[in-house]
């Protein structure tokens, strides 16, 4: 799932441009590399073992710690403070999209890097690939104070190759004074389709954008199901005359300039814009939309083993979870970092929706051989 | 072979092999550095391309089990033909587009511009191309949204406003302006060397402007109107910016389906190879149409 890469709209789509040319390039790189093995994209992962192991020999926690993350999940000063406790250097790339990390590690384009942040479903996925290495508890400090529900998650079931570090919502960010009946649920896109002629966006991303419209309807957003599929794909095209665009990033100028209505965004990016201009709202749909969580996880190719466990321990600490929330508004799974926030973010609905909304909304689960018929309808989507 | 019949001969056509041997080691050399580039960059990357387009829903981390051509049977489905048209008319529109718009500004610069501006003149027509094409299409949506400079100088003339964002007009719009420095460099290539006194002999023989512009001036510039639009097409055929920034919701192209199929959530390698053959096949397409009908002298273009 992106996140929020930076406020300035251009930069960050620059950056993401940028790293879709990195992405392309470790493509192809793969497909030259992987082909000599008659396997395409499969991780060298004997090779880079040896190259894990090696490090480790040496002084705990020293060298340099390359980290591939989303954008803003690690700032600056979160950088800075981990230097100054460990003396570790941090170096850190970013990506937009779960599949673009994917694609560059098979490709043996992220070698070094030590930590990774996955998705759920991408760590269930990364795990049948055999490309992360299971953690070694008794070097991780903290991990009890993480909240039951992430201990023993679906996508990692006794988390032993990942740890919970933040999760958050995907649903609709409105201009509230142009749209005077708040939304509720979904189903608020198809009846006020003549209102919102050509002033939503919705996600650019299948998954995310084909799940709301399945849950719309009653169904699961996992769901596998080809008439079901088909029913989603109908009444997404009769949504069409609504829409703008497929946008995942750089609707905020237009949205706060009046252009667009309605933005359907992850709670990263909404809860932001609305806790800095409360003309807009960010709401999680009645039925339920998508509930996220994103993981730290060390593939099995990572030098500097060490750093990575340092990197880990670090952010578990409650004082540094507590402090980068602020920072970047996402919600922790961290029990005790929560009970260090302010009462106002605590009690911010978006934040940390209340259980019953939760307990309606998925996470979004690998769907196997459905994906190639998800891409299928996406592209009948954008090209009808 | 007639000489290789007598002894002396064949001596002397050894002679002479073993003469064009050497003196073809100098080319050969010279050429060897651009070669390996071009081979290890282009032929090479092409040739693997080629291999997994033709290994039917390829995903990464897959063995490859087996070769067929469901691949480039797939592109032939509805959904994928509409894609493949789309890119076509979006390619096709801007090349006539930037003919249109750049025929009149590469004739007045060759012709009719004061020869000390010219260059100058030319320097600033190509000035943006050396902003990234990102920023420019950037720029382009703050001009064409809705409360865009477009629209706020429309509304301040009291003429009514257009709602161009996201449509397939701003995606002719922004290409367009991508695109035209090129033919503009390359048409005014072609008619700077336009024979003037050629004009001058059909206005001798009764040709009015108009006439000797069709008869003569456009059939001699005509190599450079190929090559522009063949650049023009190619680079349109191919652009992924434009399209995903600009073109709304329906605007699907052959980069854009490449892209999802390497980085989306179908991962089909397979797939996606054998699209960007497709693509690479129809920009050779064109290629081989300018080398057959095209201009017989590239070089005087340098």
């Amino acid at each position: 799932m992106p996140r929020r890469l930076s406020h300035n709209s251009s930069l960050l789509s620059r950056t993401s441009r940028r790293r879709f040319l990195q992405g392309s390039a470790a493509v192809l790189a793969g497909v030259g590399l992987s082909n000599c093995r008659r396997t395409v994209g499969n991780v060298d992962t004997a090779a880079s073992e040896t190259t894990a192991a090696a490090p480790s020999s040496g002084a705990a926690g020293d060298g340099v710690l390359h980290i591939y993350t989303w954008a803003d999940y690690t700032d600056d000063e979160l950088a800075a403070q981990f230097t100054e406790a460990t003396g570790i250097d941090v170096k850190i790339d970013v990506y937009d999209s779960n599949e673009t990390m994917l694609a560059k590690m098979q490709a043996g384009g992220g070698a070094n890097y030590s930590l990774i942040y996955p998705s759920d479903y991408m760590v269930t996925e990364m795990i049948g690939l055999g490309m992360l290495t299971e953690l070694d508890k008794s070097r991780l400090v903290g991990l009890d104070k993480i909240l039951e529900k992430w201990q023993s998650p679906v996508y990692d079931p006794d988390s032993s190759h990942s740890v919970a570090f933040s999760w958050g919502t995907t649903g609709l960010l409105y201009n509230s004074e142009v749209l005077t009946t708040p939304p509720e649920d979904w189903n608020y896109l198809w009846e006020n389709r003549d209102v919102l002629s050509r002033k939503l966006t919705m996600l650019d991303d299948v998954r995310e954008t084909m799940g709301a419209v399945l849950s719309s309807l009653g169904y699961s957003y996992n769901a596998t199901e080809p008439a079901q599929l088909e029913e989603a794909y109908k009444k997404l095209l009769d949504l069409k005359p609504a829409l703008a665009s497929f946008k995942s990033f750089g609707w905020q100028d237009e949205l706060l300039s009046g252009d667009l209505l309605m933005s359907m965004v992850y709670s990263v990016e909404g809860i932001p814009v609305s806790l800095e201009n409360p003309k807009f709202k960010y709401v999680i749909p009645a039925s339920g939309s998508s509930v996220w969580t994103d993981t730290m996880v060390i593939p099995t190719s990572a030098p500097n083993v060490d750093a990575a466990y340092e990197w880990m321990n670090f952010n578990l600490q409650p004082k540094v979870s507590q402090e980068t929330v602020e920072r970047l508004f996402f919600a922790t799974p961290n029990g005790e970092a929560m009970s260090m926030l302010s009462k106002e973010l605590l009690d911010n609905k978006n934040l940390f929706p209340p259980e019953d909304l939760l307990a309606k909304c998925e996470g979004i689960a690998p769907v196997g051989d459905a994906n190639a018929l998800y891409d299928e309808y996406w592209t009948k989507v954008t090209s009808a | 072979m007639e000489g290789g019949l007598r002894p002396e001969g064949r001596a002397i056509n050894l002679s002479t092999i073993y003469q064009g041997f050497k003196s073809s080691l100098r080319p050969l050399g010279l050429l060897g550095p651009a070669g390996l580039w071009l081979f290890l960059l282009m032929v090479l990357p092409t040739i693997l391309i080629g291999e997994l387009s033709f290994v039917p829903g390829l995903k990464p981390g897959q063995p490859i089990l087996g070769y067929g051509l469901l691949n480039y049977l797939r592109i032939l489905e509805p959904t994928y033909l509409q894609v493949l048209k789309r890119s076509a008319t979006f390619a096709t529109g801007t090349t006539l587009l930037c003919l249109l718009l750049g025929f009149p500004v590469a004739y007045w610069l060759a012709l009719m511009a004061p020869k000390r501006w010219r260059n100058l003149l030319l320097v600033l027509f190509i000035l943006p191309l050396w902003t990234s094409s990102l920023l420019r299409t950037y720029a382009w949506i703050t001009l064409l949204r809705p409360s865009g400079v477009i629209n706020l100088v429309l509304s301040t003339l009291g003429l009514p406003t257009q709602s161009l964002m996201n449509t397939p007009w701003a995606v002719y719009i922004g290409m367009t302006y991508s695109f035209l420095p090129y033919m503009v460099l390359i048409l005014y290539a072609s008619l700077e060397r336009l024979d003037l006194s050629l004009l001058e002999a059909a206005a001798d023989l009764g040709a009015n402007p108009r006439v000797a512009f069709w008869r003569v001036t456009v059939p001699q510039t005509f190599p450079g109107i190929a090559a522009g639009g063949l650049l023009v097409f190619v680079t349109s055929l191919g652009d992924f910016v434009v399209p995903t920034l600009l073109g709304g919701p329906s605007s699907m192209t052959i980069s854009r389906l490449i892209y999802n199929q390497f980085l989306g959530v179908a991962r089909n390698w397979g797939f996606g190879s054998a699209l960007s053959m497709v693509l690479i096949l129809m920009v050779s397409a064109a290629i081989s149409l300018l080398l057959k009908y095209g201009d017989r002298n590239p070089e005087m273009y340098s």
